[in-house]
Formats: C-alpha cells, sequence, structure tokens
C-alpha cells in the first residue's frame, strides 16, 4: 500500500461511488496485499485475516465517499479499519492466542515452507518465536509493531490510522520494542 | 543502539520479509460476487426511480393540459345530469341574487331538490344560486308535505337558475 493518496485513489473511489466494477477491482489489487498481511499479523490467523479483509473492502464497496482526504491517506484510513474490525474479532475470540501453538498456523506452515535445511533453522526458529512474541503483546503495542516494523508505514500514517498522537506511536512502539527484546532474551536463557 | 536491539530489529525485517502475503484469490472473488450483486440492485432502483419520475412527470402533465372545468357548480352538475325541456318554475319569483358559493358559513343546506318541470328544460350550460325567502305554502307546488299551522311562515332557500333563467331547483337553507 502506498503512502498518502495515491494517484487515482481518489479517481477509483469516485469510479467505485458511481459502480465502476473495474475500478473496484483495481483499487482492491492495490491495497489488499498490506491489509491482509496487517491483519494476519494482528491475529495470526488467516481466517481472520480473510474476513477482516473482506470486510474492509465491504466498507469500501458500500460506502466509498466515507474516506476523507483531510485526515490522511487512503492507506492509513484502510489500516484504521482493519484495526477495528481485527480488534472486534479478538474481542469474539478471545483466546486466539491458542492459534500460536496450532501447527497448522498460516505462519507456522510458512516458515516451515522457507526453511533452508540446517543453515536456516535456528534463524527460522528465531523469527517464528518472534512472530508469537509479537502476538503476545498487548494490542495497543501490537499494532504500532505491525503497523511501523513490519508493515514499514511511518509514524505519521500509523498515528492517523490509530487516531492517536505520533508521540503516542513513538511511545508505544519504544515500549513494545523493550518487552520483545526482553522475552526474546528470556527464551535465549531457556534455549541455553 | 544496543546489540539486543539490533538482533530485534533485524528478526522484526525478518518477520515482515517472510510475511509477504496476500490474500486468497477466492477473497477477491467473493467482494467481486457482493459488487456485481450491488450494481444489479443499483440498476434495478435506477430504474424503478425513473419509471416512478416518468408516471408523476406524466400525471402532472395531464393534469396541467386538461380543459377546464365547466362553471357548474357540483349541484348543479348533478342536476344538469337528466333530460330537458323549459317551464317556469314557481320559485323564481323572489330576488336577492348571491354569489354560487355563498350560503357556507354557519348555514347548513340541503341538497339540491329537482323541480318537478326541470326535466323538460333545456340542459344546463351554466347556473346561478338566487337566495330567496319562500313562503312555506308555496312548497306545496314542489310536492313538499307542508304543515297548515306554519303555511304563512316563510324560508330560507337557494334556487338554481340555468342560463336561460328559468328554475332548475332549490333548496332549503337552515
Amino acid at each position: 500500500m502506498s503512502n498518502g493518496l495515491t494517484d487515482g485513489d481518489s479517481d477509483l473511489l469516485r469510479r467505485i461511488a458511481r459502480g465502476d466494477e473495474e475500478a473496484f477491482l483495481t483499487f482492491y489489487r492495490r491495497h489488499q496485499g498490506p491489509v491482509y498481511r496487517f491483519a494476519l499479523q494482528m491475529s495470526g490467523q488467516a481466517e481472520i485475516a480473510e474476513e477482516v479483509t473482506q470486510d474492509v473492502f465491504m466498507v469500501v464497496m458500500r460506502s466509498p465517499k466515507q474516506y476523507d482526504p483531510s485526515r490522511g491517506s487512503v492507506a492509513a484510513y484502510l489500516y484504521g479499519v482493519a484495526r477495528n474490525f481485527v480488534l472486534r474479532r479478538l474481542e469474539q475470540d478471545r483466546p486466539y492466542l491458542t492459534a500460536l501453538d496450532d501447527p497448522q498456523s498460516q505462519h507456522a506452515q510458512l516458515a516451515a515452507r522457507d526453511a533452508d535445511p540446517l543453515s536456516d533453522l535456528a534463524r527460522n526458529e528465531r523469527v517464528e518465536s518472534l512472530r508469537k512474541a509479537v502476538l503476545a503483546l498487548p494490542p495497543a503495542y501490537r499494532e504500532v509493531v505491525v503497523l511501523c516494523d513490519l508493515q514499514e508505514v511511518d509514524y505519521a500514517e500509523a498515528a492517523a490510522a490509530l487516531q492517536c498522537a505520533i508521540g503516542t506511536v513513538r511511545s508505544r512502539l519504544h515500549r513494545a520494542r523493550a518487552l520483545l527484546a526482553e522475552k526474546m532474551r528470556a527464551e535465549e536463557r531457556c534455549a541455553v | 543502539m544496543n546489540e539486543s536491539d539490533s538482533k530485534l530489529l533485524e528478526g522484526l525485517r525478518a518477520l515482515a520479509a517472510n510475511s509477504r502475503r496476500e490474500a486468497p484469490a477466492h477473497v477477491e472473488e467473493r467482494l467481486l460476487g457482493e459488487f456485481r450483486k450491488r450494481s444489479r440492485a443499483r440498476v434495478r432502483h435506477r430504474w424503478l426511480a425513473v419509471t416512478a419520475g416518468a408516471i408523476a412527470a406524466g400525471i402532472a402533465l395531464f393534469i396541467w393540459m386538461r380543459p377546464a372545468p365547466a362553471k357548474l357548480s357540483p349541484a348543479a352538475a348533478a342536476l344538469s345530469a337528466s333530460k330537458p325541456a323549459p317551464q317556469p318554475a314557481p320559485a323564481q319569483t323572489k330576488t336577492a341574487a348571491l354569489p354560487s358559493d355563498q350560503a357556507q358559513g354557519s348555514e347548513v343546506a340541503m341538497n339540491f331538490y329537482r323541480l318537478p318541470d326541470a326535466d323538460i328544460l333545456p340542459p344546463l350550460d351554466s347556473a346561478t344560486i338566487v337566495r330567496v325567502r319562500l313562503p312555506i305554502s308555496s312548497l306545496r307546488l314542489m310536492g313538499v308535505p307542508v304543515n297548515e299551522d306554519r303555511a304563512d311562515e316563510s324560508v330560507q332557500a337557494d334556487v338554481l337558475l340555468g342560463q336561460d333563467g328559468l328554475a332548475r331547483g332549490v333548496r332549503f337553507v337552515n
């Protein structure tokens, strides 16, 4: 998802409002990846990520004029909508962390598929435990890590998506990284 | 940035690279299906709105273009719906012409009585209503039963006169 109002996004939204299927498809293909990844990294479940992606673009389909350029980029708007859906889903499925230990977890499958025998094993294990640590963070910290570190969104855009001040994003990110570092150190100690 | 921080950032970058994934194709298919469904509904609603608008415009045009109604009052129109043929009416005697839309206010007016010979008068083209006071005794001429004790009194009535000045009907006003 590109930052700011991508050339053509406003035109696409206008055309979507008129019922232009091609415009909707272009808009969806342009933005679905980041929305899906955000939902996946926030929830750890492909099923939730799919539902959230669908819900986000249903909102775009139903009310394309809901996006207000004065309040931030299209990307920030979509992240904001996705965040609301994810948090709602996580509220409904509170014990979602059980998915972390599920060997069928999409992330676990992905890590296993990408692993090169032996040489990358340690690295993949580290990545996998880091992914679990991210998922175990409280939502307020998790969302800044997902947005700023995993989705590489800048602070201003993250602040617009989360509807908070840039300073809040910075401080939450600092705290979240400290929590992750602590967790990773503890894991290393256990491994030794 | 200490070693543990840089290790963490490196790990996060690796995690981000590992997560380069997109929504499955069936999400796009479902959304497209929904979009098409909504487009069809939108087209249907648009047609309904256009049709309703056209009907409303047609009705408005019809009302605007139809010929102006004849000058007959509803009562006169009802009365004129029968056969013609002349003969002076007995109630034509008194004066005091009033506008046809009078006899309102707190008055209670009955329906017009067709006078006995009105059927043989020419059909009404226009009509005038004249407010008169009639002696109760004259009601006998119209076939109305009269109380002999009150025969000398008078009663207020509207007489409907045709374009020829002949009375077609009468109604009593309280």
